[in-house]
């Protein structure tokens, strides 16, 4: 039978646009105090490792494994974006879990929606999703939803691979990288070191353009609270260190001043 | 429940407890010290062990190195009825902290920059992309908060040489879902995570061969070569050398970031760096925010006259 991979996503602010606001000032709180004012201005885009998560997938379907690929979404009617994102990529089918009264920081509430959803689909094999969003980056989903699946779970993954009864991953580790095997059902999270996703073919569009993701009802999929934590506000810290211009007239002028200065203040000992 | 605080201390080595794992429990003892609990510790049997109890521990909860890290906490966090539970940064973070707040009904937060004491309560302060804003979050569920600081986030407390306290051992079941098939080679040399002087390059370099610039100024000033994740994308620089969110965390005297742009997602593994040095030709680039000494200017001229300098300086003695 078919291996069946979920591939769970998320939509997040553009991080490079939030950096931005960030650094000239711009970001600001709404009166909610619990989300940034920049919500229609900054593109919605799919967590970059959501999208590697995506390729993952691709990638042991490339490989020659019989396998159908679901793409699995939590949030609100724009989520379904991401969706059509890994359609197009290469995915065959999609689920929308409509959740607009979700509070997106939550990743306890997420991963039980994920995981009533996964649990609703009945023949998952392996769930592969980002390590963390971009946004909050709290990278807490995959846990919970490997604990509420009662699945293996192997995080920060560089490379996955299917073998004959389970998948093999490289992972990377504060040592370095790190061979292991799980068994399945496997909840994966994949890291930037798996490299740039692919960008879906124009043939790729046009049948996503046809396909209409499947939408699970929030509320039928949680019975209880499913949360874990909840934001209370949000804030931007202020970064305005004082910093000492070097000068000079040449290059070697101020590589000389520099390490004048680096000495003087105690942090470049014997020069 | 009591308000007692366990430390989760597995960043250690056979020299003892790393910073990641003291820091914490600087932070679990303030914790403890401000909501009236006592101040429990796992660590691993051996050295680390015993510095846990010379840094104040009221009980120590040990295990064997090599055992399985999420059972062994879950038995720990049990054992001890604590309701905070303080999880020391690195792996353990993403691969047990969610998983154990799971688990025992409670919440967790990662990357924790500041703790808010509330009442018998606490809220948590996080970085959120990358490190531009922050989310204070408070915990819905009954269960223990889980929390992972952020590096800086604790301060490792006073040593009493020679403190003993209780021990108690910890035996936990492994997870036989999960088989290590080839270990990951413990880096030889020195780590970049220790450094006393990092040289980072970024996009500015403008090319790979430029990498080897910033190499000759790390050896030439003692130090180690670090890199953005742009140019680690590109192939320039190894995935072992990016600093960043996602990359090392480093805490040098002194950082180099010559053409980084100083991106919130790098500045977070480098920001409590003693001095930070930008060296970019875009005098608006957001590093000099960051910086505490700057040159407006080409990297691939300066960096040669910073090797010459470094070099003739270091030969003078
Ligand atoms: C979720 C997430 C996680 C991330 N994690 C990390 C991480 O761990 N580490 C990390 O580094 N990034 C990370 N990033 C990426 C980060 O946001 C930036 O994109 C990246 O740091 C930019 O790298 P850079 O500064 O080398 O390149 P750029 O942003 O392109 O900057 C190049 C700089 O060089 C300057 N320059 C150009 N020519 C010269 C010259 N001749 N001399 C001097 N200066 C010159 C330019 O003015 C510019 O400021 C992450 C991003 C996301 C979304």
């Amino acid at each position: 039978m078919a291996m069946h991979i979920v591939v769970a996503a998320k939509q997040v602010l553009d991080p490079e646009g939030v950096n931005s606001y960030a650094l000239w000032g711009r970001l600001t709180v709404d009166e909610t105090q619990r989300s940034f004012t920049v919500g229609d201005v900054i593109p919605r885009i799919i967590n970059a490792y959501d999208e590697q998560a995506m390729e993952a997938a691709l990638r042991i379907r490339d490989s020659g494994v019989d396998c159908r690929i679901t793409a699995l979404t939590v949030g609100g009617g724009a989520a379904t974006d991401v969706l059509k994102r890994c359609l197009a990529m290469g995915a065959e089918d999609a689920v929308h879990v409509d959740d607009t009264e979700s509070d997106r920081a939550d990743g306890f509430r997420t991963a039980a929606l994920l995981a009533a959803a996964v649990r609703k689909m009945g023949d998952v094999d392996l769930v592969l999703c980002g390590r963390q969003g971009s946004d909050y980056d709290q990278g807490t989903v995959p846990g919970v939803l490997a604990e509420l699946l009662d699945a293996a779970l192997v995080t920060v993954a560089a490379d996955v691979r299917a073998t004959e009864d389970g998948v093999q991953v490289v992972r990377v580790t504060p040592q370095g990288l790190e061979t292991v095997e799980a068994t399945l059902p496997a909840v994966v999270s994949v890291s930037n070191e798996i490299g740039v996703a692919r960008a879906p073919s124009a043939r790729g569009m046009l049948d996503a353009r046809r396909k209409k993701p499947a939408v699970y009802d929030s509320a039928e999929l949680l019975t209880g609270a499913g949360g874990g934590v909840e934001v209370v506000r949000v804030f931007v810290p202020d970064v305005q260190g004082h910093c000492e211009m070097i000068e000079g007239d040449t290059p070697a002028e101020r590589a000389s001043r520099l390490l004048d200065a680096l000495a003087k203040a105690g942090v470049l000992g014997g020069h | 429940m009591a308000t007692d605080v366990l430390v989760v201390a597995t960043e250690a080595s056979n020299d003892g407890l790393a910073r990641a794992a003291t820091e914490a429990i600087g932070a679990g003892a303030r914790l403890a010290g401000a909501l009236g609990g006592e101040l429990w510790v796992l660590a691993p049997a051996g050295v680390a062990a015993s510095e846990a109890a010379e840094l104040g521990a009221g009980r120590v909860y040990t295990y064997a190195p090599g055992a399985e890290v999420l059972s062994t906490v879950t038995e720990a966090a049990q054992l001890s009825s604590s309701r905070i539970i303080v999880v020391n940064r690195g792996a353990i973070g993403l691969d047990v902290a969610a998983r154990l707040a799971a688990r025992l009904s409670g919440g967790c937060v990662l990357g924790v920059t500041d703790v808010i004491v509330q009442g018998d309560d606490i809220e948590a302060i996080a970085a959120i992309y990358g490190g531009a804003a922050r989310a204070q979050f408070r915990f819905v569920n009954a269960g223990p908060r889980v929390i992972s600081l952020a590096p800086g986030a604790g301060e490792p407390p006073a040593r009493q040489q020679g403190r003993t306290t209780e021990v108690v051992h910890i035996e936990a079941a492994g997870d036989a879902r999960v088989r290590v098939m080839e270990p990951a080679k413990a880096a030889e040399g020195p780590r970049l995570e220790d450094a006393a002087v990092v040289v980072s390059g970024g996009r500015g370099l403008r090319d790979g061969e430029n990498y080897g610039l910033i190499r000759e100024l790390a050896g030439a000033l003692g130090g180690m070569p670090g890199a953005s994740r742009a140019i680690v994308d590109d192939g320039w620089a190894k995935p072992a050398e990016q600093v960043g969110l996602t990359g090392k965390i480093v805490t040098p005297d002194v950082y180099f970031a010559a053409g980084i742009s100083g991106a919130s997602q790098h500045m977070a593994g480098c920001s409590n760096a003693r001095a930070i040095v930008a060296i970019n030709t875009d005098a608006t680039a957001p590093i000099f925010r960051y910086a505490h000494f700057g040159i407006v200017g080409d990297c691939l001229e300066l960096l040669p006259e910073l090797i010459r300098v470094a070099k003739e300086r270091a030969a003078s003695g």
